[in-house]
């Protein structure tokens, strides 16, 4: 056994070493911070325990934040893994045309995503209005920016706008594995479109149902670049998710960074105990 | 795929090697300063004239000075600069804002004291004034600003209107350009930094002209908004005769608009003047003081500093570092230097030609109808911007408003 | 299977729609580069009557394309070579040897990548200084393997599962060490996911903007996204007809890259992540 332990220890010394360094050596930094008042400048800061804890379950701000960011993710988990199985399959029944409409889809992966958040920020402010006046549209002549029930729809039309695409890929690749002679087999007796679907294919890319679940989880609690692109978690504080609230408490007016390392830590065990449970649950589901 | 690896490796360690730069040949004494400062879009105007101080350096101390000059947006700059400072990696000369940083960078010990130093004697009185802080000058003006509101003059002119002092005169020149179908206001709420500053101009008048003990007396914890609570006139004035659809407007959007002369009025600084004649340089911008009662004066130019320079006290080449810091305001060298940046001018000797609104600013000042920009923590000032956004949305009362604001001025003490 | 001629045409339908949706703020760019900044403001939709492709040479001076190019190859070689490397073989033990260890070592790579950027961030900048890394191109490649092997590992412990035991221990039979067993039998195997890795890695480099601007103080060192830096003027006066030509010229790569490696992509995602 201690032979083996020996040559798992040296294989992965390389990587262990960049990680440790650059990444385990900083979020051990951050819990630490966590437990200060280090405003980011002033060298000389104080340890304060759990003071910083105990402040933001009682911060308002913060709370809404958490509460607004769950709305957005529950959405994006659902419409962001329904629509990019969708045209996986949809794709995948084109022979010619096949690499063209992958291609094209994944595009918006292939840009910053705050360069992208930019450009459809000139479309909601710019673009939409101008159509709606020449198709004298009531419906798309809102507010798409400044009215929170409209921004939020902005926003989570641009996540989709620039997360389908990855996801879409995985389910290609998915569908591609499940074998073709169980459905043919499956159509000769007699089974339906719907039913070879439900029966034969969903079981069979369970796993991928499960990455694509587990990722979109992941990217959405930590959304960022899109909202600081397109409303700023505004108008007002109406669309700050937690990675906007937690970056203004340190770096903007507020300076409170041992405070905000104290909520990056709530937003870390948030997103772990959430994708630990869903991890969980769905290895129960998954075909062997 | 062996072969590709292979490549990828012997084409790093290629690129490694030329990474490693050469040792130079002998020079007189060689210093490197590291210059951090926020203008990228004046990145060539200050490396040429950093070009003019290496060749006076050369000439007359014998000192071959490499600047390395670090330039992000201010977006940016500000995390960066911290992360820097605190991590003892301070930059020789940094650029900061005098009125919103200097307290703070000042109590941390990030500011030398400046005081004796040749341009100190040279600053105009209320610009030096606003880089004194704890009775030191602690840092070099750069960007001086004079500002109000800005108006069409051409609008202005056809309808025979001269810029209100008051509230009364305010609400005649908002009805007369609404019955000629002229929008008063220009709205753009999207950058929150914008609707805030109406309340930087509405509480300037109002403690300036009423309660000017008022900043103070938060600071102790013994005041509350309330008792100015008459900013909200001239506020809901601009928020009820302005543009539609402000949370969509940004602050190029907006300069668009008002350079094409969709609204008569933008409160918006000097600073923006020049986007706007960009755009179109047929319009003709003027200043003027933004009135927040019946009291004249309280209707008031802004005057503070925003970017300045400053020394670290860790730096280790000082001397050479405060070379450079006084050859920004050069007698013969600066005027220039400062024309081209199109900054105010900040010594006496500065002597170029300023632009129109800037001479109009001046002048209200010049009859005394200054103040300095206030203090107000920096929690105070983003959390008002947020607030005016949520007001203007209704979703916040004035009472709301009020609370909150005192209560994170409350907490910004501790 | 075939299709009612009707499905099919509705399922292009969808398919194109999705396209044109995807593809519009990328045309928008486009149209819009090939304008100055007031048309940009004034009228967004419009087409421009005279393209300025004087903005694409302007641009491509302004932020020194050539110069940002390669400090960002640079970097994407040195992050993928290194990210590829460690994380591959890390994975081979991790996934042949079964044991409290190596779940244990899993486990350690793996939880980072549910770890918010801005919390690390600092104490990052702080370690890369107290390194003295910071302010190279090298030393942000070295941090981009530090930042990337987690999912790689991921990745290839999954895609090394499926390749058959049997191989390894015919390879032992015949005397190999570890070590070269890695290289010559796992290795090529892992082709496709590699490719994968080498992909989603290089769009990560090439597009991040925040830990170039704290680790690249020098302006010489910049990469392309970071380049486009000088253009984002105070108080959001952006110089939008350079900012839209750089963001086009900086796809183009990007696009021939992927069309190139694109089958590849499909194959490493099946056989690497779903066989867990």
């Amino acid at each position: 056994m201690k032979e083996k332990n020996k040559s798992i220890t040296l294989f992965i010394l390389p990587a262990l070493l960049f990680y440790a360094v650059f990444t385990l050596a900083p979020a051990f930094g951050g819990i630490w911070y966590s437990f200060t008042n280090f405003n980011g400048l002033n060298p000389n800061y104080e340890f304060i325990g759990l003071r910083n804890y105990e402040m933001l379950i009682k911060d308002k701000n913060f709370i809404n934040s958490i509460l607004f960011t769950l709305r957005f993710v529950g959405i994006m988990v659902i419409l962001q893994n329904i629509i990019a199985l969708i045209l996986a399959l949809l794709i995948e029944t084109r022979t010619k045309t096949k690499t063209l409409f992958r291609t094209l889809v994944f595009m918006p992966n292939m840009l910053s995503m705050i360069i992208g958040g930019f450009m459809w920020m000139f479309i909601f402010t710019r673009a939409l209005p101008y159509i709606a006046n020449i198709l004298n549209s009531e419906a798309l002549n809102v507010s798409w920016i400044g009215d929170p029930k409209y921004s939020f729809i902005a926003i989570i039309i641009v996540s989709l706008w620039g997360g389908v695409g990855y996801l879409m890929i995985i389910y290609v690749a998915a569908l591609q594995g499940v074998a073709k002679n169980l459905k043919e087999a499956a159509m000769i007796d007699g089974a339906n479109t719907f039913q070879v679907f439900r029966n034969i294919t969903l079981p069979a890319i369970m796993p991928a149902i499960t990455i694509g679940i587990f990722v979109t989880l992941n990217n959405s609690f930590k959304v960022f670049d899109v909202v600081y692109s397109l409303t700023g978690g505004g108008p007002g504080r109406s669309t700050q998710v937690i990675a906007l609230n937690i970056f203004e408490e340190a770096y903007s007016f507020n300076n409170r960074f041992g405070y905000a390392s104290a909520k990056s830590m709530v937003l870390f065990l948030i997103v772990f105990v959430v994708t630990l449970i869903q991890l969980i649950i769905m290895r129960r589901k998954e075909v062997n | 795929m062996k072969k590709i690896l292979l490549l990828l490796v012997s084409f790093m360690l290629v690129a490694s090697l030329s990474a490693c730069a050469a040792p130079q040949d002998d020079a007189p004494r060689k210093v490197t300063l590291k210059v951090f400062m926020t203008f990228p879009r004046f990145q060539e105007q200050f490396e040429d004239y950093f070009e003019q101080f290496k060749v006076k350096m050369l000439a007359e101390k014998n000192i071959d000075v490499t600047i390395d000059l670090e330039m992000p947006i201010s977006d940016q700059a500000d995390q960066i600069l911290k992360a820097r400072l605190s991590t003892n990696d301070a930059p020789d000369l940094f650029t900061l804002h005098a009125i919103a940083d200097i307290p703070s960078y000042y109590e941390a010990g990030y500011l030398s004291d400046l005081s004796n130093q040749p341009f100190a004697s040279e600053l105009l009185e209320n610009v030096k004034d606003i880089v004194t802080y704890d009775g030191k000058v602690v840092a070099l003006p750069l960007e001086s600003l004079a500002w109000g509101y800005l108006y069409n003059k051409d609008i202005f002119e056809k309808y025979s209107l001269t810029a209100p002092q008051t509230i009364t005169e305010m609400n005649n020149v908002v009805k007369v350009l609404k019955d000629n179908g002229e929008t008063p206001f220009l709205l753009a709420f999207q950058e929150s930094w914008i609707p805030q500053l109406m309340t930087a101009l509405a509480i300037g008048g109002v403690v300036t002209s009423e309660k000017p003990d008022f900043v103070d007396r938060m600071n102790a914890g013994t005041a509350s908004y309330t008792e100015i609570a008459k900013i909200f006139d001239i506020i809901d004035i601009i928020m009820n005769n302005g543009t539609e659809k402000p949370f969509e407007v940004g602050n190029a959007a907006a300069s668009a608009d008002f350079a094409a002369g969709k609204a008569a009025m933008w409160v918006q600084g000097t600073w923006q003047a020049q986007a706007i004649l960009d755009i179109n340089p047929n319009i003709n911008i003027g200043t003027a003081p933004l009135p927040v009662s019946e009291n004249v004066n309280g209707s008031l130019i802004n005057l503070s500093v925003s970017t300045s320079l400053a020394l670290s006290p860790t730096s280790k080449n000082k001397d050479v570092a405060l070379e450079l810091l006084n050859f920004i305001l050069d007698k013969e060298a600066s005027s220039a230097l400062f024309e081209e940046l199109k900054f105010n001018p900040v010594a006496k000797f500065h002597d170029y030609e300023v632009f129109p609104w800037a001479d109009e600013a001046m002048s209200y000042v010049a009859l005394g109808r200054g103040y300095r920009d206030l203090s107000l923590p920096g929690a105070v000032t983003g959390e008002q911007a947020k607030l005016l956004q949520s007001y203007y949305a209704k979703t916040v009362t004035k009472a709301e408003f009020i609370a909150t604001i005192d209560e994170v001025w409350a907490n910004s003490l501790e | 299977m075939k299709m009612k001629a009707w499905i099919s045409i509705l399922v292009l339908f969808i398919l194109v729609t999705y396209s044109l949706f995807s593809l519009s703020p990328i045309i928008l760019a486009i149209i819009n580069s090939g304008k100055t900044q007031g048309e940009i403001l004034t009228n967004i939709l419009a087409i421009p009557q005279n393209f300025k492709w004087s903005n694409y040479v302007v641009a491509f001076e302004k932020i020194k394309f050539t110069r940002s190019f390669f400090n960002t190859l640079l970097v994407v070689v040195i992050g993928c070579t290194g990210i590829v490397l460690f994380s591959s073989i890390a994975a081979y033990k991790l996934a042949r040897v079964k044991s409290k260890l190596s779940n244990f070592y899993y486990g350690l790579f793996v939880f980072s990548m549910l770890i918010p950027f801005h919390s690390i961030m600092i104490s990052l900048v702080r370690i890369a200084n107290v390194t003295k890394i910071q302010g190279s191109l090298i030393g942000l490649g070295i941090i981009y393997i530090g930042l990337g092997v987690p999912m790689a590992i991921f990745l290839y412990t999954g895609f090394t599962r499926s390749i058959p035991v049997e191989l390894d221990e015919a390879a032992r039979i015949d005397g190999c060490s570890d070590l070269r067993l890695f290289f010559s039998i796992i290795f090529p195997q892992l082709k496709p996911i590699t490719i994968t890795i080498i992909i989603t890695n290089a769009l990560w480099m090439w597009n991040d903007f925040l830990l170039p601007l704290l680790m690249l103080p020098n302006s010489k060192n910049y990469t392309i996204l970071l380049s486009t830096n000088i253009l984002f003027g105070q108080y959001g006066n952006n110089d939008w007809p350079s900012i839209l030509s750089v963001l086009i010229m900086a796809m183009l790569p990007v696009i021939v890259f992927y069309i190139i490696l694109q089958k590849w992509i499909l194959k490493g995602i099946s056989e690497g992540a779903l066989k867990q």
